[in-house]
């Protein structure tokens, strides 16, 4: 049966999948703007407890999440288009993506505790520390959800519900979402 | 499909690239403004494209513009 995404019941991926990343946005956005708030506060503290963050590891971050985030779009494709192993291989690829988000975040976190740069070190550390680790919990879940997706995928075909696909790779596009979002305020803006 | 996908995730690397650019060289007085603006492109392109929002009712494109727009002019004028 065709989807009627035009109504407001059954947006891409199912109205459930959106109430949760919408939750999850309203959540991320209003400690961001607290964040913001302190840091007008106090800026000169920001300012410089931001330049000890690697603002490359953060660009390299960004573009591994939205590659990523770009072959699970691609993967909806092909399972769109019924090409059920292309569609499990750009799943696949996803995921080292998101694994490699995963690490290089755990490389970063390794330097800021050798650093001394742990979560009491000042507000800006106690932020930037809830809210990176926050959002790294969401990528590792949404490599379990893509894997269990493109396990279905692979094995069930045609059997696989296109919502249950879309939700989950929406799931893993809310990461990319939120990233986009705690990218500029942490890394960049103070 | 494919085609509009690939453009996408290359209008989105340009973007990053173009935030990166502006925290590195831009004057201050202008940068906040500047990247929020770059970073909301990227966050309503994502949205639109890969998660195909762009096929959905209204009611969930307005809410995703209206918490992005809110976010972003609030941290412009807090910052």
């Amino acid at each position: 049966m065709e989807i009627n995404y035009k109504s407001i019941y059954y947006p891409p991926g199912g109205i459930l999948i959106w109430i949760v990343i919408y939750l999850e946005l309203f959540t991320f956005g209003m400690a961001l703007l607290a964040m913001a708030y302190y840091g007008s506060l106090e800026r000169e503290m920001f300012h410089e407890s931001a330049q000890l963050l690697n603002k490359g590891i953060a660009t390299a971050n960004t573009v591994l999440l939205l590659t990523s985030g770009f072959f699970v779009a691609r993967g909806v494709h092909f399972f769109k288009g019924k090409e059920w192993d292309k569609a499990g291989k750009f799943f696949n690829i996803s995921m080292l993506f998101g694994l490699a988000f995963l690490l290089l975040k755990l490389v970063e976190y390794y330097q800021k505790l050798q650093a001394g740069l742990d979560m009491d070190h000042n507000l800006f550390f106690t932020f930037y520390w809830f809210l990176t680790a926050f959002h790294w919990l969401h990528v590792l879940t949404g490599v379990v959800i893509l894997f269990f997706v493109r396990r279905s995928i692979v094995k069930k075909k045609e059997n696989v519900l296109l919502e249950d696909v879309e939700a989950g790779a929406s799931f893993w596009h809310l990461c990319d979402l939120i990233w986009l979002l705690l990218f500029p305020i942490i890394y960049l803006l103070f | 499909m494919k085609l509009t996908l690939n453009s996408t995730y290359l209008i989105l690397l340009v973007l990053i690239l173009l935030t990166a650019l502006t925290a590195t060289f831009a004057n201050p007085t202008y940068m906040v403004p500047v990247i929020m603006g770059l970073s909301l492109l990227k966050f309503w392109t994502v949205a639109f494209q890969f998660m195909e929002l762009k096929n959905g009712n209204v009611f969930w494109k307005v809410l995703i513009i209206a918490f992005g727009a809110f976010v972003g002019l609030v941290v412009i004028l807090l910052l």
